[in-house]
Protein backbone atom coordinates (compact mmCIF):
# COMPACT_ATOMS: atom_id res chain seq x y z
CA UNK A 1 0.00 0.00 0.00
CA UNK A 2 1.44 3.56 -0.99
CA UNK A 3 0.47 5.54 1.86
CA UNK A 4 0.71 8.55 -0.55
CA UNK A 5 2.89 10.83 1.94
CA UNK A 6 6.32 10.78 0.33
CA UNK A 7 7.45 13.93 0.82
CA UNK A 8 5.90 15.22 4.10
CA UNK A 9 8.07 15.68 7.12
CA UNK A 10 6.98 14.08 10.53
CA UNK A 11 7.77 15.27 14.11
CA UNK A 12 8.56 12.38 16.33
CA UNK A 13 10.27 11.24 19.51
CA UNK A 14 13.97 10.43 19.53
CA UNK A 15 13.21 6.95 21.35
CA UNK A 16 12.66 3.27 21.14
CA UNK A 17 8.94 4.25 20.08
CA UNK A 18 10.42 6.89 17.59
CA UNK A 19 13.04 4.56 15.97
CA UNK A 20 10.42 2.03 15.27
CA UNK A 21 7.94 4.66 14.36
CA UNK A 22 10.85 5.97 12.16
CA UNK A 23 11.24 2.01 10.41
CA UNK A 24 7.44 2.30 9.35
CA UNK A 25 8.07 6.12 7.62
CA UNK A 26 10.66 6.21 6.45
CA UNK A 27 10.03 3.18 3.51
CA UNK A 28 7.07 5.81 3.18
CA UNK A 29 9.29 8.53 1.65
CA UNK A 30 8.47 10.52 5.29
CA UNK A 31 11.37 13.08 6.22
CA UNK A 32 11.77 12.14 10.24
CA UNK A 33 13.00 15.34 12.32
CA UNK A 34 13.10 15.90 16.37
CA UNK A 35 12.58 19.34 15.71
CA UNK A 36 9.53 21.77 15.64
CA UNK A 37 8.93 23.91 12.50
CA UNK A 38 7.77 25.65 9.28
CA UNK A 39 7.99 22.20 7.52
CA UNK A 40 6.52 19.60 10.17
CA UNK A 41 3.23 18.07 8.60
CA UNK A 42 2.77 15.28 11.09
CA UNK A 43 3.23 15.27 14.77
CA UNK A 44 3.35 12.16 16.59
CA UNK A 45 3.38 12.55 20.46
CA UNK A 46 3.19 10.14 23.03
CA UNK A 47 2.50 9.88 26.91
CA UNK A 48 5.25 9.38 29.66
CA UNK A 49 6.90 6.24 31.01
CA UNK A 50 4.04 4.72 32.78
CA UNK A 51 3.64 6.32 36.37
CA UNK A 52 3.64 2.93 38.39
CA UNK A 53 0.83 4.74 40.30
CA UNK A 54 -2.83 3.69 41.31
CA UNK A 55 -4.97 6.85 42.07
CA UNK A 56 -5.59 6.11 45.20
CA UNK A 57 -2.10 6.59 45.62
CA UNK A 58 -1.41 10.00 44.54
CA UNK A 59 -0.65 11.80 47.43
CA UNK A 60 -0.11 15.30 46.62
CA UNK A 61 -1.06 17.42 43.69
CA UNK A 62 2.46 17.80 42.78
CA UNK A 63 2.49 13.87 40.93
CA UNK A 64 -0.36 14.78 39.35
CA UNK A 65 0.98 17.93 37.77
CA UNK A 66 3.68 15.94 37.24
CA UNK A 67 1.50 13.58 35.00
CA UNK A 68 -0.24 16.51 33.39
CA UNK A 69 2.91 17.89 32.06
CA UNK A 70 2.51 15.68 28.79
CA UNK A 71 -0.73 17.03 28.31
CA UNK A 72 0.29 20.95 28.78
CA UNK A 73 3.84 19.73 26.07
CA UNK A 74 1.99 17.94 23.60
CA UNK A 75 -0.64 20.89 23.36
CA UNK A 76 2.26 22.91 23.06
CA UNK A 77 3.65 21.37 20.27
CA UNK A 78 0.26 20.86 18.37
CA UNK A 79 -0.43 24.43 18.34
CA UNK A 80 2.79 25.38 17.56
CA UNK A 81 2.84 23.12 14.23
CA UNK A 82 -1.09 23.74 13.45
CA UNK A 83 -0.69 27.34 11.51
CA UNK A 84 1.55 26.16 9.24
CA UNK A 85 -0.22 22.86 8.57
CA UNK A 86 -3.88 24.83 7.97
CA UNK A 87 -1.18 26.85 5.40
CA UNK A 88 -0.59 24.32 3.17
CA UNK A 89 -3.90 22.30 4.17
CA UNK A 90 -2.48 19.00 5.41
CA UNK A 91 -1.86 17.79 8.76
CA UNK A 92 -2.19 14.96 11.05
CA UNK A 93 -1.66 14.84 14.46
CA UNK A 94 -1.22 11.79 16.31
CA UNK A 95 -1.43 10.51 20.29
CA UNK A 96 0.15 7.67 21.29
CA UNK A 97 -1.39 6.23 24.41
CA UNK A 98 -2.42 3.22 26.94
CA UNK A 99 -5.62 1.88 26.48
CA UNK A 100 -6.40 1.83 29.79
CA UNK A 101 -7.90 5.27 28.78
CA UNK A 102 -11.12 3.65 27.10
CA UNK A 103 -10.87 0.40 29.40
CA UNK A 104 -10.15 1.92 33.23
CA UNK A 105 -8.48 -0.84 34.06
CA UNK A 106 -4.93 -0.45 34.49
CA UNK A 107 -3.05 -2.33 37.25
CA UNK A 108 -0.12 0.36 37.90
CA UNK A 109 -0.72 3.18 35.87
CA UNK A 110 -3.80 4.49 36.26
CA UNK A 111 -2.65 7.96 36.56
CA UNK A 112 -1.47 7.65 32.92
CA UNK A 113 -4.68 6.74 31.65
CA UNK A 114 -5.93 10.64 32.57
CA UNK A 115 -4.00 12.13 30.26
CA UNK A 116 -4.90 9.96 27.27
CA UNK A 117 -8.18 10.62 28.44
CA UNK A 118 -7.51 14.47 27.94
CA UNK A 119 -5.38 13.87 24.70
CA UNK A 120 -8.56 12.64 23.11
CA UNK A 121 -11.19 14.66 23.96
CA UNK A 122 -8.78 17.26 22.84
CA UNK A 123 -8.52 15.37 19.25
CA UNK A 124 -12.24 15.78 18.81
CA UNK A 125 -11.97 19.46 19.78
CA UNK A 126 -8.77 19.48 16.56
CA UNK A 127 -11.40 17.63 14.39
CA UNK A 128 -13.96 20.28 14.42
CA UNK A 129 -11.70 23.00 14.34
CA UNK A 130 -8.81 22.04 11.83
CA UNK A 131 -10.96 19.48 10.21
CA UNK A 132 -11.95 22.20 7.54
CA UNK A 133 -8.09 22.92 6.94
CA UNK A 134 -7.82 19.15 5.93
CA UNK A 135 -5.99 18.51 9.30
CA UNK A 136 -7.03 15.33 11.66
CA UNK A 137 -6.09 14.34 15.14
CA UNK A 138 -6.28 10.68 16.10
CA UNK A 139 -5.03 8.71 18.87
CA UNK A 140 -3.51 4.72 19.31
CA UNK A 141 -3.68 3.04 22.37
CA UNK A 142 -1.45 0.31 23.08
CA UNK A 143 -2.52 -2.14 25.31
CA UNK A 144 -1.59 -5.98 26.15
CA UNK A 145 0.54 -7.63 24.30
CA UNK A 146 1.59 -4.95 21.49
CA UNK A 147 4.62 -4.47 20.08
CA UNK A 148 6.25 -0.57 19.45
CA UNK A 149 6.03 -2.43 15.54
CA UNK A 150 2.70 -2.95 15.81
CA UNK A 151 1.73 0.18 17.37
CA UNK A 152 3.84 2.07 14.83
CA UNK A 153 2.34 0.40 11.89
CA UNK A 154 -1.21 1.88 12.74
CA UNK A 155 0.51 5.65 13.61
CA UNK A 156 1.64 5.57 9.75
CA UNK A 157 -1.84 4.57 8.84
CA UNK A 158 -3.26 6.91 10.60
CA UNK A 159 -0.60 9.74 8.85
CA UNK A 160 -1.12 8.43 5.36
CA UNK A 161 -3.56 9.56 2.38
CA UNK A 162 -5.99 6.94 3.02
CA UNK A 163 -6.71 7.67 6.69
CA UNK A 164 -7.52 11.29 5.59
CA UNK A 165 -11.47 10.74 6.42
CA UNK A 166 -10.43 9.52 10.37
CA UNK A 167 -10.07 12.67 12.35
CA UNK A 168 -11.39 12.35 16.59
CA UNK A 169 -11.15 8.79 16.38
CA UNK A 170 -9.01 6.41 18.39
CA UNK A 171 -7.60 2.62 17.52
CA UNK A 172 -6.76 0.38 20.13
CA UNK A 173 -3.86 -2.21 19.94
CA UNK A 174 -3.85 -4.84 22.17
CA UNK A 175 -4.52 -7.85 20.61
CA UNK A 176 -8.13 -8.41 21.17
CA UNK A 177 -7.24 -8.18 25.34
CA UNK A 178 -9.67 -5.13 26.33
CA UNK A 179 -13.09 -5.33 26.96
CA UNK A 180 -14.28 -1.70 26.21
CA UNK A 181 -16.47 -1.99 23.69
CA UNK A 182 -16.24 1.89 22.91
CA UNK B 1 -38.42 7.16 50.65
CA UNK B 2 -36.18 7.26 53.67
CA UNK B 3 -32.54 7.99 52.13
CA UNK B 4 -30.82 6.82 55.39
CA UNK B 5 -29.10 10.15 55.87
CA UNK B 6 -30.17 11.11 59.18
CA UNK B 7 -27.18 11.84 61.28
CA UNK B 8 -24.63 11.71 58.09
CA UNK B 9 -21.82 14.27 57.63
CA UNK B 10 -21.55 15.83 54.25
CA UNK B 11 -19.22 18.32 52.62
CA UNK B 12 -20.24 20.49 49.57
CA UNK B 13 -17.92 22.44 48.12
CA UNK B 14 -18.92 25.60 45.54
CA UNK B 15 -21.70 25.39 48.20
CA UNK B 16 -22.76 29.36 48.52
CA UNK B 17 -25.09 29.08 45.79
CA UNK B 18 -26.06 27.81 42.51
CA UNK B 19 -26.13 23.74 42.54
CA UNK B 20 -23.27 23.14 45.29
CA UNK B 21 -26.23 25.58 47.66
CA UNK B 22 -29.20 23.37 46.10
CA UNK B 23 -27.13 20.59 47.33
CA UNK B 24 -26.37 21.28 50.48
CA UNK B 25 -30.20 22.11 50.78
CA UNK B 26 -31.20 18.77 49.68
CA UNK B 27 -29.17 16.85 52.06
CA UNK B 28 -29.57 18.87 54.74
CA UNK B 29 -33.57 18.45 54.30
CA UNK B 30 -32.61 13.92 54.00
CA UNK B 31 -30.99 14.76 57.78
CA UNK B 32 -27.81 15.33 56.93
CA UNK B 33 -25.41 17.92 58.82
CA UNK B 34 -23.25 19.74 56.39
CA UNK B 35 -20.11 21.67 56.33
CA UNK B 36 -20.70 24.36 52.81
CA UNK B 37 -17.08 25.46 51.63
CA UNK B 38 -16.78 28.09 49.18
CA UNK B 39 -13.98 31.15 48.72
CA UNK B 40 -17.00 34.23 50.16
CA UNK B 41 -17.89 34.12 53.89
CA UNK B 42 -20.65 36.33 52.94
CA UNK B 43 -22.09 34.60 50.93
CA UNK B 44 -21.70 31.46 52.59
CA UNK B 45 -23.30 32.72 55.59
CA UNK B 46 -26.11 33.74 53.80
CA UNK B 47 -26.50 30.06 52.32
CA UNK B 48 -25.73 28.50 55.45
CA UNK B 49 -29.06 30.25 56.76
CA UNK B 50 -31.04 28.77 54.23
CA UNK B 51 -29.70 25.58 54.74
CA UNK B 52 -29.91 25.71 57.95
CA UNK B 53 -33.85 25.98 57.75
CA UNK B 54 -34.51 22.76 56.52
CA UNK B 55 -33.64 19.64 58.42
CA UNK B 56 -32.41 18.51 61.66
CA UNK B 57 -28.94 18.59 61.06
CA UNK B 58 -26.55 21.04 62.08
CA UNK B 59 -24.85 23.00 59.63
CA UNK B 60 -21.16 25.05 59.35
CA UNK B 61 -19.11 26.79 56.86
CA UNK B 62 -15.85 27.82 56.20
CA UNK B 63 -14.76 30.22 53.35
CA UNK B 64 -11.66 28.41 51.25
CA UNK B 65 -10.29 28.28 48.20
CA UNK B 66 -11.24 24.31 47.07
CA UNK B 67 -8.32 24.20 44.15
CA UNK B 68 -5.86 24.40 46.78
CA UNK B 69 -5.63 20.70 48.51
CA UNK B 70 -4.11 22.34 51.73
CA UNK B 71 -7.32 24.45 52.35
CA UNK B 72 -9.20 21.22 51.21
CA UNK B 73 -7.73 19.59 53.89
CA UNK B 74 -8.42 22.54 56.38
CA UNK B 75 -12.46 22.17 55.38
CA UNK B 76 -12.38 18.15 56.25
CA UNK B 77 -10.94 18.64 59.51
CA UNK B 78 -12.92 21.44 60.37
CA UNK B 79 -15.87 19.14 59.20
CA UNK B 80 -14.60 16.25 61.56
CA UNK B 81 -14.06 18.27 64.28
CA UNK B 82 -17.44 20.27 64.34
CA UNK B 83 -19.91 17.37 62.77
CA UNK B 84 -18.33 14.07 62.88
CA UNK B 85 -16.69 12.31 60.95
CA UNK B 86 -17.07 12.33 57.11
CA UNK B 87 -19.27 10.20 55.00
CA UNK B 88 -20.42 12.04 52.30
CA UNK B 89 -17.95 14.61 49.87
CA UNK B 90 -20.03 16.25 46.76
CA UNK B 91 -17.05 18.26 44.39
CA UNK B 92 -18.02 21.08 43.03
CA UNK B 93 -15.69 23.43 41.40
CA UNK B 94 -16.33 25.27 37.82
CA UNK B 95 -13.44 25.90 35.86
CA UNK B 96 -11.06 28.57 36.07
CA UNK B 97 -12.70 31.78 34.69
CA UNK B 98 -10.00 33.75 32.51
CA UNK B 99 -11.17 37.60 32.36
CA UNK B 100 -14.82 38.14 33.98
CA UNK B 101 -14.41 41.52 32.01
CA UNK B 102 -14.53 39.21 28.90
CA UNK B 103 -16.13 36.38 29.44
CA UNK B 104 -18.48 36.16 32.28
CA UNK B 105 -18.42 33.87 34.53
CA UNK B 106 -18.84 30.85 31.79
CA UNK B 107 -15.53 28.81 31.75
CA UNK B 108 -12.87 29.95 30.20
CA UNK B 109 -13.59 30.64 26.80
CA UNK B 110 -11.16 30.37 24.15
CA UNK B 111 -10.85 27.28 21.02
CA UNK B 112 -7.65 24.90 20.33
CA UNK B 113 -6.31 27.37 18.34
CA UNK B 114 -6.07 30.72 20.97
CA UNK B 115 -5.44 29.19 24.38
CA UNK B 116 -2.15 29.01 25.15
CA UNK B 117 -1.19 25.69 26.33
CA UNK B 118 -0.67 26.95 30.28
CA UNK B 119 -4.25 27.34 30.31
CA UNK B 120 -5.05 23.86 30.59
CA UNK B 121 -2.73 23.45 33.39
CA UNK B 122 -5.03 25.69 35.56
CA UNK B 123 -7.99 24.42 34.27
CA UNK B 124 -6.43 21.54 35.43
CA UNK B 125 -5.91 22.39 38.88
CA UNK B 126 -9.41 23.78 38.98
CA UNK B 127 -11.07 20.68 37.85
CA UNK B 128 -9.05 17.71 38.24
CA UNK B 129 -6.75 18.57 41.14
CA UNK B 130 -9.62 19.56 43.26
CA UNK B 131 -11.63 16.65 42.80
CA UNK B 132 -8.50 14.73 44.02
CA UNK B 133 -8.18 16.83 46.86
CA UNK B 134 -11.78 16.29 48.22
CA UNK B 135 -11.69 12.53 47.81
CA UNK B 136 -8.44 12.21 49.20
CA UNK B 137 -9.52 14.26 52.36
CA UNK B 138 -12.31 12.34 53.09
CA UNK B 139 -11.62 8.72 52.62
CA UNK B 140 -9.54 8.19 55.35
CA UNK B 141 -13.19 8.40 57.47
CA UNK B 142 -14.84 6.44 54.68
CA UNK B 143 -12.77 3.63 54.90
CA UNK B 144 -12.63 3.48 58.83
CA UNK B 145 -16.77 3.18 58.77
CA UNK B 146 -16.71 1.52 55.42
CA UNK B 147 -19.16 3.81 54.50
CA UNK B 148 -18.90 6.59 51.80
CA UNK B 149 -20.37 8.78 48.64
CA UNK B 150 -18.55 10.97 47.14
CA UNK B 151 -19.60 12.43 43.86
CA UNK B 152 -17.88 14.98 41.30
CA UNK B 153 -20.29 17.36 39.52
CA UNK B 154 -18.81 17.17 36.00
CA UNK B 155 -20.14 18.26 32.77
CA UNK B 156 -21.64 16.40 29.74
CA UNK B 157 -18.40 17.31 28.01
CA UNK B 158 -16.71 14.82 29.87
CA UNK B 159 -18.36 12.35 27.56
CA UNK B 160 -19.23 14.74 24.42
CA UNK B 161 -16.83 17.53 23.62
CA UNK B 162 -18.66 20.55 22.96
CA UNK B 163 -16.88 21.70 20.08
CA UNK B 164 -19.75 24.25 19.25
CA UNK B 165 -19.09 26.09 21.93
CA UNK B 166 -15.42 27.66 23.31
CA UNK B 167 -15.21 25.20 25.83
CA UNK B 168 -11.78 24.18 24.84
CA UNK B 169 -10.58 23.94 28.61
CA UNK B 170 -13.80 21.95 29.64
CA UNK B 171 -13.67 19.80 26.96
CA UNK B 172 -10.00 18.43 27.60
CA UNK B 173 -10.03 18.20 31.00
CA UNK B 174 -13.54 17.29 32.62
CA UNK B 175 -13.34 13.36 30.87
CA UNK B 176 -9.78 13.21 32.77
CA UNK B 177 -12.27 13.59 36.01
CA UNK B 178 -14.52 11.06 35.52
CA UNK B 179 -11.37 8.33 34.65
CA UNK B 180 -10.17 9.97 38.18
CA UNK B 181 -13.40 8.77 39.61
CA UNK B 182 -14.07 5.71 37.30
CA UNK B 183 -11.15 4.09 39.07
CA UNK B 184 -11.45 5.64 41.83
CA UNK B 185 -14.68 3.83 42.39
CA UNK B 186 -13.34 0.44 40.89
CA UNK B 187 -10.58 0.54 43.60
CA UNK B 188 -13.13 1.36 46.29
CA UNK B 189 -15.56 -1.11 45.26
CA UNK B 190 -15.27 -3.05 47.88
CA UNK B 191 -15.38 -0.99 50.60
CA UNK B 192 -18.56 0.01 50.96
CA UNK B 193 -17.44 3.70 49.17
CA UNK B 194 -19.03 4.56 45.72
CA UNK B 195 -17.63 7.18 43.56
CA UNK B 196 -19.87 8.85 40.44
CA UNK B 197 -19.87 11.72 38.09
CA UNK B 198 -22.74 13.82 36.89
CA UNK B 199 -22.90 14.73 33.91
CA UNK B 200 -24.17 17.90 34.16
CA UNK B 201 -25.83 20.19 31.39
CA UNK B 202 -27.59 23.67 30.99
CA UNK B 203 -28.68 24.42 34.42
CA UNK B 204 -30.38 27.60 35.51
CA UNK B 205 -27.39 28.93 37.71
CA UNK B 206 -26.41 32.95 38.13
CA UNK B 207 -23.08 31.72 36.58
CA UNK B 208 -25.16 30.33 33.69
CA UNK B 209 -27.30 33.24 32.93
CA UNK B 210 -24.03 35.62 32.44
CA UNK B 211 -22.61 32.76 30.34
CA UNK B 212 -25.08 33.26 27.91
CA UNK B 213 -24.89 37.09 28.30
CA UNK B 214 -21.04 36.61 27.57
CA UNK B 215 -22.28 34.80 24.73
CA UNK B 216 -24.78 36.53 23.09
CA UNK B 217 -22.15 39.04 23.16
CA UNK B 218 -19.78 37.56 21.82
CA UNK B 219 -21.66 36.28 18.87
CA UNK B 220 -23.49 39.78 18.61
CA UNK B 221 -26.93 38.35 18.81
CA UNK B 222 -29.39 38.69 22.15
CA UNK B 223 -29.56 36.82 24.97
CA UNK B 224 -33.29 35.56 23.73
CA UNK B 225 -32.00 34.71 20.53
CA UNK B 226 -28.90 32.63 21.82
CA UNK B 227 -30.64 30.99 24.61
CA UNK B 228 -33.68 30.13 22.27
CA UNK B 229 -31.63 28.54 20.05
CA UNK B 230 -29.97 26.60 22.22
CA UNK B 231 -33.07 25.71 24.50
CA UNK B 232 -34.60 24.63 21.21
CA UNK B 233 -32.00 21.56 20.96
CA UNK B 234 -32.69 20.22 24.80
CA UNK B 235 -35.82 17.24 24.23
CA UNK B 236 -37.01 18.60 27.19
CA UNK B 237 -36.89 22.07 26.14
CA UNK B 238 -35.96 23.61 29.06
CA UNK B 239 -33.07 24.42 31.27
CA UNK B 240 -32.54 22.03 33.79
CA UNK B 241 -32.96 23.94 37.44
CA UNK B 242 -30.40 23.53 40.26
CA UNK B 243 -32.32 21.44 42.52
CA UNK B 244 -32.91 18.87 39.46
CA UNK B 245 -29.24 18.58 40.17
CA UNK B 246 -29.61 18.04 43.69
CA UNK B 247 -32.27 15.15 43.28
CA UNK B 248 -30.05 12.93 41.70
CA UNK B 249 -27.28 13.97 44.06
CA UNK B 250 -29.16 13.11 46.87
CA UNK B 251 -30.53 9.86 45.52
CA UNK B 252 -26.37 8.77 44.98
CA UNK B 253 -25.95 9.54 48.45
CA UNK B 254 -28.36 7.47 49.75
CA UNK B 255 -28.60 4.08 51.34
CA UNK B 256 -30.67 2.43 48.37
CA UNK B 257 -27.96 3.99 46.10
CA UNK B 258 -25.05 1.76 47.25
CA UNK B 259 -24.52 -0.60 45.21
CA UNK B 260 -24.44 2.42 41.93
CA UNK B 261 -20.66 3.33 41.78
CA UNK B 262 -18.10 4.46 38.87
CA UNK B 263 -20.98 6.16 36.87
CA UNK B 264 -21.04 9.26 34.81
CA UNK B 265 -24.91 10.32 34.86
CA UNK B 266 -26.34 13.16 33.15
CA UNK B 267 -28.68 15.81 34.52
CA UNK B 268 -28.97 17.39 30.97
CA UNK B 269 -32.73 17.19 29.63
CA UNK B 270 -31.76 14.71 27.06
CA UNK B 271 -29.57 16.93 25.11
CA UNK B 272 -26.62 14.52 25.16
CA UNK B 273 -26.77 11.58 22.30
CA UNK B 274 -24.70 8.67 23.54
CA UNK B 275 -26.14 5.45 24.82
Amino acid sequence: MDFGIAGRTALISDDDFGRALRRALEPEGVTITHELGDGVDIVVAHDSAPSGREVLAVQSAKQLDAAWDVVVDTIGAYRAALPAMAYRGWGRFVWVGTAAAKALDADDDEVGALTSMAVMALNKVIAAEAGPANVTANAVLRGGPATEDDVAAAVAFLCSEGAGYLTGVTITIDGGVGSAMY
Amino acid sequence: MDYGLQGKVAVVSGASRGIGKAIAATLASEGASVMLAARTASDLDDAAAEVDALGDGRVETMAADMTNPAEVELVVAAARARLGAVSIAVSNVIGHVIDVAKEGEGPGAGNFASMPAEEYRREFHHLLVSAWALAHAVLPDMRASRWGRICNIGSGVAREPATNLPHVLPNVVRPAVAGLYRMMANRLAGEGVTVNNILTGSILTARNLSYWEWLANERGSTFEEVTAGFHSQIPLRRQGQPAEMAALVAFLCSEAAGRITGQSIPVDGGISRHL
